[in-house]
């Protein structure tokens, strides 16, 4: 999976906005958009909500998770806890890059959001990483990771699987040459 | 027609229809585009933009798009032209119509149908009332009618005799209505502010269309076109814009947002992107009252200099090079001592903008900028090449642009200076008659760059001032400028533009050398052509020079 498609995935993911024209519903393929109506909040997909802000035709509204004390409170948590833990939203990662480029003037305090949701992300990443490497050098065979969003599965993806045929491969013929080797003796 | 309200009657008739902007190629009209292009964008308008330059680019711009388009929208030229007769458009074609320039032409005021005028007309602008200007064909049928039957039987009857006396009258009376109606040209309010209005009624308004009118607005004011008190309504009403879009503070804003201030600005043309020394020295204002060309003036802006505390070294150097302390103080120190040196004006109300960790640009840096970029230096580039590269520069994230047009108009007010230094010294502004006479002599190296419209409207500002103060009669004051200068950019060898300021004791801007200009070249038959919208300029050929300046003295003494 590229990160292309997850993000194509993460732009269903509702936001409000508050439209400044009037309009009916808009019945769509995905799903019915509420009626617009100029000054009242109406909820929409991402990318729809996008679209209409490029457009001048709305302003967004942060979602509540958006917010500096929480996502101070939830990196602080992050880094106290040896595992993962649960994230507000499944693409906080992208929906916050989507909306803060788009309409960084919405968001409060847009610059440091950014900083936090990055340092989020970091934390996340390296603990991933981590992790893998200890499992390697442990040699387990099976390991269970809870909590693991979609965007940081699929930055180990390319590498994991393979690099774990590699070396089952490298220690089946390790195996193998062990057993050539006890052979040999039992023959002399 | 004129329009009043600019939404219903013409953002919602062009909505899904294709439309043909034509912009002047000045710093307003290219503003008022900008502006547009966003809104045309975010409605998905299609829109094709031509940049023009004189009537015939008009003309051949609106031949070669006729058959793409039906409706055109004309920025900032052709108002004081009577399209219907310039352009002949066919029957369905609609064209707006939102000029700067003032006196509008009757015609395109009374219009019916095609031609719909957008700029708002001030109070103090008199049109002339429709029965004054035109009257019913018929009647003028008639009386033709009547006098062809009768051949040389004439009809002395009384009727007839009274209807044709009534008509001679009534065409003198018109003929006298229109002479004083577009007598004196001059500028309304700008159209880049009126854009931005139709923006925000339509809610799309935001802080960098507010820049664009802004930019807009103070080139009217830095070139002296605008009137002063317009000035000040325009400001006032931008300033409300501003702080409605600009209350947030500084830390919950992202760094990379424009943010627009209003504040005293220094009349110091780029002192913050030059040196302090090199800026006063080339800024109209500050040089022509300290007079700078001359070894005293240089001795009392030494003096000012010291009086204020700022060390000689220090002014001399790149302006970004001073102690912090000292710019953070200069704008109150130069506004106390001010007076005392005869500058009593040298601060006014005005906004700048500034953008992450850049330095801060003043509007007015932005306008010196954009007309240096309009009329650049090297001789392969075309106008549109040079409008677009203006709309580059206005541009937020093309700031190499800026900084592009910075240098060059730091070469173009130097170029200027060394003209007006040349002038001065050796007595070169003669009187004649009815007004100042200059011209710039063949050969100058500087020549390439006042072959532009605005360079050497700046020219003549400056020589004009400079003039006045140097000189000891009081008449001086009283009297315009006509200066000229060779034509190095045209295409034919030997013209040289023309160009006629009003004098510097009036308070308004209006100008009368358009139509001075107009009617001498009729009287003596001379190869000049009226091309440019500001119609204050002409360019004229070398060998009429003489007797249009004959008869240009005869017809205003």
């Amino acid at each position: 999976m590229d990160s292309i498609e997850i993000e194509f995935l993460a732009e269903k993911a509702p936001v409000t906005i508050v439209p400044n024209f009037t309009h009916d519903k808009l019945y769509l393929i995905s799903g019915d958009v509420g009626p617009f109506t100029a000054g009242l909040p109406v909820e929409v997909p991402l990318w729809l909500g996008i679209n209409l802000r490029q457009r001048g035709k709305c302003r967004l509204v942060a979602p509540e998770w958006m917010d500096v004390e929480k996502l101070t409170e939830k990196k602080e948590e992050e880094k106290q806890s040896k595992v993962f833990t649960q994230m507000p939203c499944e693409h906080y990662l992208i929906v916050t890059q989507l909306l803060l480029s788009s309409a960084p003037e919405d968001i409060p305090n847009a610059q440091q959001i950014k900083t936090l949701v990055k340092d989020i992300w970091d934390l996340r990443i390296s603990k991933l990483r981590s992790s893998v490497a200890e499992f390697i050098e442990s040699e387990g065979t099976h390991a269970t990771l809870d909590r693991l969003t979609l965007l940081e599965i699929n930055s180990v993806r390319p590498f994991l699987p393979h690099a774990f045929d590699q070396l089952h491969r490298l220690s089946k013929s390790a195996h193998g040459s062990n057993l050539s080797q006890t052979t040999q003796d039992i023959q002399y | 027609m004129l329009v009043s309200d600019l939404r219903k009657e013409f953002y919602d008739v062009i909505k899904g229809k294709r439309i043909l902007v034509l912009v002047h190629s000045d710093i307003d009209g290219i503003c008022a585009s900008k502006i547009l292009q966003s809104l045309f964008r975010a409605d998905h308008i299609l829109y094709t933009v031509v940049p023009v330059k004189t009537r015939s680019d008009l003309v051949s711009a609106f031949e070669q798009h006729r058959e793409q388009a039906r409706y055109f929208l004309l920025l900032n030229c052709g108002g004081c032209l009577d399209l219907v007769d310039v352009l002949s458009p066919p029957e369905d074609v609609k064209i707006f119509v939102a000029d700067n320039h003032r006196p509008l032409d009757v015609c395109n005021i009374y219009n019916g149908d095609q031609v719909r005028i957008l700029s708002q007309l001030g109070e103090d602008e008199e049109v002339p009332a429709f029965e004054d200007v035109f009257r019913e064909e018929e009647s003028e049928d008639e009386d033709e009618d009547s006098d062809e039957e009768d051949g040389k039987r004439r009809r002395f009857d009384e009727e007839t005799l009274e209807r044709r006396r009534a008509r001679r009258q009534w065409h003198q009376q018109r003929h006298k209505i229109i002479f004083d109606y577009t007598q004196f040209s001059y500028y309304g309010s700008s159209t880049a502010m009126l854009m931005f209005d139709l923006a925000w009624k339509l809610s799309k308004d935001n802080n960098e269309l507010l820049w664009w009118a802004i930019v807009g607005v103070t080139e009217g004011q830095v070139c002296e076109r605008t009137e002063q008190d317009r000035c000040v309504l325009a400001t006032g009403s931008l300033q409300g814009h501003v702080s409605r879009l600009n209350h947030q503070t500084q830390d919950s804003q992202p760094l990379d947002c424009l943010r627009i201030t209003f504040e005293k600005e220094l009349k110091l043309a780029l002192y913050r992107q030059w040196s302090l020394v090199e800026s006063m020295r080339h800024s109209l204002y500050a040089s022509t009252t300290l007079k700078l060309w001359t070894l005293r003036g240089e001795k009392r802006l030494q003096e000012l200099l010291a009086e204020m505390g700022l060390p000689l070294v220090q002014c001399r150097q790149l302006y970004s090079g001073m102690d912090v302390n000292l710019r953070q103080d200069l704008r109150s120190l130069l506004e106390e001592k001010a007076e005392k040196y005869g500058l009593p004006d040298l601060l006014f109300p005005s906004f700048s903008a500034s953008r992450g960790f850049r330095t801060k640009v003043g509007a007015a840096d932005y306008v010196y900028s954009a007309a240096a970029l309009l009329e650049p230096p090297q001789k392969d580039m075309t106008p549109t090449a040079a409008a677009l590269d203006v709309a580059d520069c206005l541009t937020v994230g093309r700031e190499e642009v800026l900084e592009r047009g910075i240098e060059g108009s730091k070469q173009q007010l130097s170029a200027i200076y060394r003209q007006v230094q040349t002038f001065l010294d050796m007595n070169q502004v003669i009187s004649a008659g009815p007004f100042l006479y200059a011209t710039v002599i063949q050969g100058t190296p500087d020549a390439w760059f006042f072959s532009a419209p605005h360079c050497l409207t700046l020219l003549a500002r400056f020589t004009l001032r400079a003039h006045v103060s140097v000189s000891r009669g009081r008449k001086s004051g009283a009297l315009p400028l006509v200066l000229t200068s060779p034509d190095v950019r045209a295409a034919q060898p030997d013209t040289c533009l023309v160009c006629g300021i009003p004098p510097t004791s009036e308070d308004s801007r209006r100008n009368f050398f358009g139509k001075a200009f107009e009617q001498a070249a009729e009287k003596t038959a001379s190869r000049a052509e009226l091309e440019f919208f500001d119609t204050n300029i002409i360019r004229l050929s070398v060998d009429d020079r003489s007797k249009f300046f004959d008869a240009l003295i005869s017809l205003l003494s």
